[in-house]
């Protein structure tokens, strides 16, 4: 830091928002790097550790920019408050490469070489999938915000956690009423053909046969096709109701092709806004778009009726009524899920301060206090909307929006119920050892 | 980042320490102001809706006319109006070895950085210094402003004061130590090696290995230039200096050897460069191909040849033997094409000249599709990579410091987002993929010239290599609209 003349005055160091996350250097620098001094005199007040294993590069890094903005406010938000236990967070990045196998090794080098109190941060589920072995062998917790299935499907191990974000069983699922409700009885999906469509093809025919509806056709596109013209007649003439869950660069192709298809008279649409996440939903060619529904986590734009507590939370990320950054209106957040790296650090810093969480020796005094949560209040540590927690599946459950395009903008139109999303846990991992 | 199309930088020239990445600097600013994009999925997916098709054909047909048009043209007449140049001032070698000794000490630190900054390679200087300002930012440079490396590059000053030293006298004029017939091929070995980490390796983003890796290289090029000297093994081993030289020949500005500048028309240089050997074509080769192949590794069509669902991109790791296999294959094929052009065309013509001669005349030729493809795959990494340079260098080691004021400044992604961004990027990126090829055209017209006295004989012997640039245009326009992971 330098003072107003220009000169460096590291008595005035302190930790600021970058420092935050920039912070922990490599092992050998920590112990050189004046801003640490005054942490190293007393354990006590030595920094939590918290390793971000973060979609740098790769084709998650889109998501894991906004994921860093949303960690770097959330870190910033609980160090004003006091830190955790009364110890300033310090995180660190490592950047995966959303690359599974460098995933595995960035676990490693977090619980290894730099000592970190847990593991945080992931989204893409393959990632998730191929590290979560190496957070279990080494017993360091590792919490993901990806909102894929596997954590609750509880086929990974103990040590992980997903605490922050619904799954996607669950999203599906407690859209079904509503589908049901107002969309259409006679549902046509049309998904990728690959394991991310294959949870929307799998979760969403029983969920609506329970409201009294039905799919009555699924359509897997090739991952690799770019036009998708000739699937439209495979689409039934009786269809009331287009579920589609696109995803990747064709994502806009597909909804102009559709509208080419239709023309003014068309099904209704649903979408998971997944397919445009990140993307200004005013682009050319999403036109026939408007008066349609998406799901989304978090809502993009700003609503009439939010809360201060969510008021508070987009001030702190840094995005504006329209969901993108302020200041740089075409940087469209990914507000659908981002929200889930801020709540999913404070049920860090719950289940830290409910173990009395003093270093890496407590990390099972983590995992079991954090099994203990049942249930996270609406307010500033969880401006998404209140929560409940299994902790023998290590999933939280929580409300959804559903959100109708209409103004060149996403308005929430319903949100579902908590217990909407709730399924038959698949296992417990609290049965395993620790 | 590497894989750096998405993603791939910049700083504020404060202190002495720091002089060597200005010229970044220079390159970004001089970006922004024409244009933006970011190249994430839905970003690719703005492209894909644009009337691209037009453009293809367009830049094929625009490439096939400046062949015809030149074919009409007295070669002499546009050799005298090319050879025009203005003079400028004229300096001396003197502070040569300053500046590196500067550089130097800027790469020294940014090693340390790597090895002591933050992890994260957007936060740590070194990655954002190595892959957009050097890789990108300085060879962009090259291409407008000439040879800059031979007085930017960290080895010289070192290598001054270790030949003092040691009393090895001034080794720039001693004899050649290195065998010729070796001629680049330890710079190709070495490019390969760049290229392959930058491209295949897992992690070469990753601060430390990064460090470990830049270091080493500075070390063994540096005991190789003790032991060869360093005007041998800057000129055939060292090749980044390689390289640097043979794009620099583009440039608008020259500097001859009364070290007088002079402003001329770019590609000037190139036209009066002597055949280079076998080595060096496929040197040249080679630096064209790896950026083509940095490409084509991500399309839709490639990942599909081997049943990757690009949608759910497995990681580098995943794509080693892969990537290398591609890496290699992109070469081969792109060497067997020019081959096979060069040695249709001498038929056709019927010259007396060696084939090598005539490949080693006309693989020149190259250098500015080299650079329309390096500024038109790599512009969206420069514009946002370059912000996070600009903020990691104010704070190199992740300390709280803010040295150039830039340490806490936004980084505006969106400089290169939406539909808008992507209409102007396509715009630019093609424009300059068409510039590139129509320059090479114009470049293998000349060097037909010098092989073939006869125009008639001059023009035909381009026909298939002119029938090479087509294709590759046409190919460099399909890499940036077809659909990518990532």
């Amino acid at each position: 830091m330098t003072d107003k003349n220009g000169f460096f005055d590291l008595s005035k160091t302190s930790f600021t928002r970058r420092t935050a996350l920039k912070g922990l250097a490599a092992g050998a620098g920590l112990a050189v790097a004046p801003g640490f001094v005054r942490y190293s005199q007393a354990q006590s007040s030595a920094p939590i550790k918290i390793g971000f294993q973060s979609h740098r590069t790769g084709i998650g890094a889109a998501y894991g920019r906004w994921y860093e903005k949303t960690t770097a406010a959330a870190v910033k938000a609980i160090n004003d408050a006091g830190g955790i236990n009364g110890r300033p967070v310090e995180v660190i990045i490592e950047d995966d490469g959303t690359d599974p196998g460098r995933g595995a090794e960035v676990v490693g080098k977090f619980a290894t070489q730099h000592k970190t109190d847990i593991v945080y941060g992931t989204l893409f589920s393959h990632v998730v999938i191929g590290s979560a072995p190496a957070a279990g062998e080494a017993k360091i917790p590792y919490f993901v915000v990806s909102e894929g299935h596997h954590v609750a499907s509880t086929k990974l191990n103990r040590y992980v956690f997903q605490p922050g974000i619904t799954d996607v069983k669950s999203q599906i699922q407690s859209m079904a009423p509503w589908i049901a409700a107002n969309a259409g009885k006679k549902v046509t999906q049309i998904f990728p053909d690959f394991a991310f469509g294959y949870d929307h093809r799998d979760y969403l025919p029983p969920a609506l046969k329970a409201q009294g509806a039905e799919v009555i056709a699924q359509i897997a596109i090739p991952p690799t096709e770019s036009s998708f013209t000739k699937y439209f007649p495979q689409i039934p003439a009786e269809t009331e109701v287009i579920y589609h869950v696109m995803v990747g660069p064709a994502v806009l192709t597909f909804v102009k092709e559709l509208g080419e298809f239709y023309g003014s008279n068309r099904p209704q649409l649903f979408g998971f806004i997944d397919s445009l996440e990140a993307t200004d939903i005013n682009s050319p060619g999403l036109e026939f778009l408007d008066g349609s529904h998406f799901w989304e986590g978090s809502p993009r734009y700003a609503q009439p009726d939010d809360s201060p507590a969510q008021k508070a939370y987009r001030a702190a990320v840094g995005i504006d009524d329209n969901g993108a950054a302020v200041g740089d209106p075409k940087d469209v957040s990914t507000a659908a899920h981002m929200f889930g790296c801020w709540e999913t650090l404070y049920v860090v810093k719950k289940a830290m301060e409910d173990a009395g969480y003093k270093g890496p020796e407590d990390r099972t005094k983590l995992v079991e206090a954090t099994e203990a949560l049942t249930e996270f209040a609406e307010g500033p540590e969880h401006p998404q909307g209140p929560k409940t927690f299994n902790g023998k599946i290590h999933q939280c459950f929580g409300i959804q929006n559903i959100s109708k395009v209409e103004g060149g903008r996403l308005n929430v139109v319903h949100k579902t119920k908590i217990e909407d999303g709730l399924y038959e846990p698949e296992g417990d991992y609290t049965t395993q050892a620790l | 980042m590497s894989g750096r199309t998405e993603g791939g930088a910049v700083e504020r020239y404060r202190s002495s320490v720091e002089a060597f990445h200005f010229l970044g600097l220079v390159a970004l600013l001089a970006c922004f102001s024409s244009t933006p994009a970011f190249a994430h999925a839905s970003d690719r997916g703005h492209v894909l809706l644009l009337p691209t098709g037009y453009y293809v054909a367009g830049g094929a047909l625009a490439v096939a006319a400046s062949f015809l048009v030149l074919a009409l043209l007295p070669p002499d007449a546009l050799d005298r109006f090319w050879r025009r140049h203005l003079p400028l001032v004229a300096f001396g070698d003197g502070a040569r070895t300053i500046v590196s000794l500067i550089s130097f000490a800027g790469f020294a630190i940014l090693i340390a950085a790597g090895l002591l900054g933050s992890r994260d390679p957007l936060s740590n200087p070194l990655p954002l210094a190595i892959w957009t300002l050097l890789w990108v930012g300085l060879v962009l440079l090259h291409g407008l402003l000439g040879d800059l490396w031979s007085w930017l590059n960290p080895w010289y000053g070192p290598w001054r004061i270790a030949s003092r030293v040691f009393g090895r006298g001034d080794g720039e004029r001693q004899d050649p130590r290195l065998p010729q017939w070796l001629g680049y091929w330890p710079a190709f070995l070495l490019f390969f090696a760049f290229a392959w980490f930058e491209l295949i390796d897992p992690a070469p983003d990753d601060p430390a290995r990064l460090a470990w890796a830049a270091g080493l290289y500075w070390l063994l090029s540096f005991i190789a230039m003790l032991v060869f000297g360093y005007r041998d093994w800057s000129r055939h081993g060292e090749f980044l200096t390689v390289f640097f030289a043979m794009v620099a020949r583009f440039a608008v500005v020259e500097r001859n050897e009364e070290g007088r500048l002079n402003l001329c028309l770019p590609g000037t240089k190139l036209l009066s460069a002597t055949p280079l050997p076998l080595s060096g074509i496929a040197f040249l080769l080679l630096t064209l191909s790896s950026v083509s192949f940095d490409g084509l590794s991500k399309t839709f069509f490639w990942l599909g040849l081997f049943g990757i669902n690009p949608l759910e991109f497995p990681g580098r790791t995943a794509m080693i033997s892969i990537g290398s296999f591609g890496l290699v294959l992109m070469f081969v094929l792109l060497a067997a094409v020019f081959a096979l052009a060069v040695i249709f065309g001498q038929r056709l013509a019927g010259g007396k000249h060696s084939l090598s001669n005539a490949a080693g005349l006309l693989v020149w030729s190259i250098v500015p599709i080299a650079l329309a493809y390096h500024f038109a795959h790599y512009l969206t990494a420069l514009l946002v990579d370059g912000q996070y340079a600009l903020a990691a260098l104010s704070d190199p080691f992740a300390l709280g410091w803010n040295l150039f004021g830039t340490a806490d400044m936004p980084i505006e992604a969106g400089v290169a987002a939406g539909a808008g961004s992507a209409w102007r990027l396509w715009n630019l990126q093609a424009g300059i993929i068409i510039a590139g090829h129509m320059f090479a055209v114009l470049l293998a017209h000349g060097f037909a010239w010098r092989l073939h006295q006869l125009p008639a004989r001059a023009a035909l012997s381009q026909f298939p290599l002119t029938v090479l640039m087509i294709a590759y245009t046409v190919f460099g326009l399909w890499l940036l609209v077809t659909p990518t992971a990532g």
